[in-house]
């Protein structure tokens, strides 16, 4: 078991080094040291210019650059911003429990929606309710995210305030003047959640669905119909509990994805989580921290697919063997 | 095979007479029927034939029945309200929004064709190779894939967008570089789970190079499994090439494209809605269709899948 788990971690080594040189490499191919402002000072003589980057390290071949920012990886230090050389790592605290706060809810309330929706597809099998829920769910996979959040701000936020009906602010996540209270904050992850919400809900609307048809076609349901128990009993207590296991994998699969899938969203509703801050450094060549974000973003994955694995091989002796042979 | 004899003869006849003429059907011929049978899919393939007609019959289409340039300013005439001399209305700077509409058909369409091609080859090659090689080849082309995977995709987009300033095609190169990353992996799982069956073995047996073995024996049989890719691939291409452009980054104005009609759009929300809705209804159509197509591609291909 133990040297399963070695095996696992050992094996992340080479795509972790892989994946920082390619982010290396891609922002110094981009931005070249750039260094902002630098260029256009006008009171700068070159000689100035050049003994600034020097300063900054940036004259020293790539490869000491490189390893010397992945050291400082190793040891929790992200590099500093080529803006205003605060520390990045400060940055993406910063900015993550928002994006946690955005992703999260979007994941609960995709699950919350996704069990029921599915449940009543699969018991409507063919009626007109079930197509209802399986166009939702095809729906959600063809409509643009940001197009929804726009159409969701026109709708709850600028017809609304035309109507003089109390209306859902359209970005950030507390209000400027006396926001800051819980109510306040629920109201302005409203619309965001709820955009990011529907990719989770017909993805897993889908899969409850199908895993549900599944399971009521099994022998044991049967049995229990047979026995005479209670329709709701056979299907909420005995079916739902084995339908619903595999969509712990599925939910776990996107965990992930949390850091980065609401980039799109938090732009449009100008919600300051990690995927904006990426956005905006990136528009702004600040490549330090862009590079930092994207490592640190890459970590999780690598870390959270590692975890999956290692479980995986904890609950299931086959797998264990399987990497063992090979 | 019966054996020629007395009364076998008569009962060969017989099977005969009893089977009509019928050829046997090859996989294809008979996907293409149950794909015939499914409305629905063959309506989404016709909105998608439609819309790629227009992409093509662009320039026709906006001399002989919008009448305008999709660059043509009138700034006497900006945020025009829907109706008969502008269909859709004009944006902030007078241009008919029905002609840039026309032409951000071939944006969306032709990057997401092309980015299909380009990661389908590339996937497929990278997956044809490490399945059916294994060993260190396998290991190490896998492990690229991993790393191309575990970066965010929309981090790497970006990333890349400001490296290359995209036109279309570079636009597509982009998209295509990570994409393939899990065609391969499609293709790979495919290869491994023919590579060992008894046709491949008596192929082989009886002298059929690796090419050959590869080229004509195993690549059949990943083909179906690629067709459902390539067709529910076109609508996530759209998504991302729409969205990068929404963000500033891809193709940039004044060439027209859905995604970029929308980023303006959003500040003049609270007069102009049209200029919201229309972009955002033709990539939901477009992506709707090509997904419902691509279903019924995966149905009619291999029945078992549904």
């Amino acid at each position: 078991m133990l040297l399963y788990v070695l095996r696992r971690v050992l094996a992340t080594i080479p795509v972790i080094l892989g994946v920082t040189i390619v982010t290396f490499l891609l922002m110094h191919l981009t931005a070249g040291s750039y260094v902002p402002g630098l260029d256009l000072n006008p009171y700068l003589r070159p000689e100035d210019v050049a003994r600034l980057r020097a300063n900054l390290g940036l004259d020293r071949p790539l490869y000491t650059q490189y390893l010397e920012w992945i050291w400082g990886i190793s040891h929790g230090d992200f590099g500093r911003s080529m803006q205003n050389a605060s520390p990045v790592i400060g940055l993406i605290l910063d900015r993550l429990p928002n994006t946690l706060e955005l992703s999260g809810t979007a994941m609960l309330v995709g699950i919350a929606l996704s069990i029921p929706l599915g449940v009543t597809a699969a018991l409507r099998r063919g009626t007109r309710l079930d197509d209802a829920i399986t166009f939702v769910s095809v729906a959600g996979f063809a409509v643009p995210q940001f197009w929804m959040a726009l159409i969701l701000i026109l709708i709850f936020t600028v017809s609304f305030k035309a109507w003089g009906l109390p209306w859902l602010p359209s970005s950030g996540t507390v209000s400027a003047l006396g926001g800051g209270d819980l109510v306040d904050r629920l109201i302005h992850l409203v619309m965001p959640a709820s955009v990011l919400s529907f990719v989770y809900v017909s993805i897993w609307s889908r899969f409850v669905r199908s895993s549900m048809l599944e399971v009521l076609a099994q022998d044991y349901v049967r049995t229990a119909r047979a026995k005479g128990m209670k329709e709701s009993r056979v299907v909420y207590i005995h079916a739902l509990r084995n339908a619903v296991v595999p969509l712990v994998t599925l939910v776990g699969l996107e965990l992930p994805g949390l850091i980065s899938s609401g980039l799109v969203v938090e732009v449009v509703f100008g919600w300051p989580g990690i995927g904006r801050l990426l956005y905006e450094r990136a528009l702004e060549f600040d490549y330090t921290a862009v590079m930092g974000v994207t490592t640190f973003a890459t970590l999780l994955v690598i870390t959270g697919n590692l975890l999956a694995d290692v479980m995986y091989g904890v609950l299931d002796p086959r797998i264990r063997k399987s990497m063992k042979s090979r | 095979m019966l054996v020629p004899g007395p009364g076998i003869d008569h009962l060969n006849d017989l099977l005969r007479s009893n089977e009509p003429q019928r050829k046997a059907k090859t996989h294809w011929a008979e996907s293409w029927d149950r794909l015939l049978e499914r409305r629905l899919g063959i309506l989404a393939g016709g909105v998608i034939l439609l819309f790629s007609a227009i992409a093509l019959l662009a320039p026709i289409l906006s001399q002989f029945v919008t009448h305008y340039d999709p660059t043509q300013q009138d700034l006497a005439n900006v945020f025009a309200a829907p109706g008969r001399s502008h269909w859709l209305g004009t944006d902030e700077l007078g241009r008919d929004t029905l002609t840039r509409l026309v032409f951000g058909a071939r944006v969306s369409i032709g990057v997401a064709g092309l980015t299909v091609a380009m990661a389908l080859t590339v996937g497929t090659g990278v997956g044809l190779l490490a399945g059916f090689s294994g060993g260190w080849v396998d290991d190490v082309l896998m492990r690229i894939v991993d790393m191309l995977l575990a970066i965010p995709a929309i981090f790497l987009f970006i990333l890349m967008s400001i490296l290359l300033r995209p036109n279309p095609i570079t636009m597509a190169g982009i998209i295509a570089f990570v994409a393939w990353g899990s065609v391969s992996r499609l293709v790979r799982s495919e290869v491994l789970s023919v590579k060992d069956r008894e046709f491949v073995n008596a192929t082989r047996s009886i002298g059929a190079s690796d090419l050959r073995l590869v080229v004509r024996h195993i690549l059949p049989n990943v083909l179906p499994i690629l067709l459902v890719a390539a067709s529910l691939g076109v609508g996530q291409v759209i998504l991302i090439e729409a969205a990068l452009d929404y963000l500033g980054l891809g193709i940039q104005p004044p060439v027209a494209s859905w995604g970029n009609m929308l980023t303006n759009s959003q500040i003049y929300i609270y007069h102009s809605f049209w200029l919201v809705i229309v972009p955002g209804v033709a990539i939901f159509l477009t992506v709707l269709a090509a997904n419902v197509f691509g279903n019924a591609v995966r149905d009619a291909s291999d029945p078992r899948l549904r």
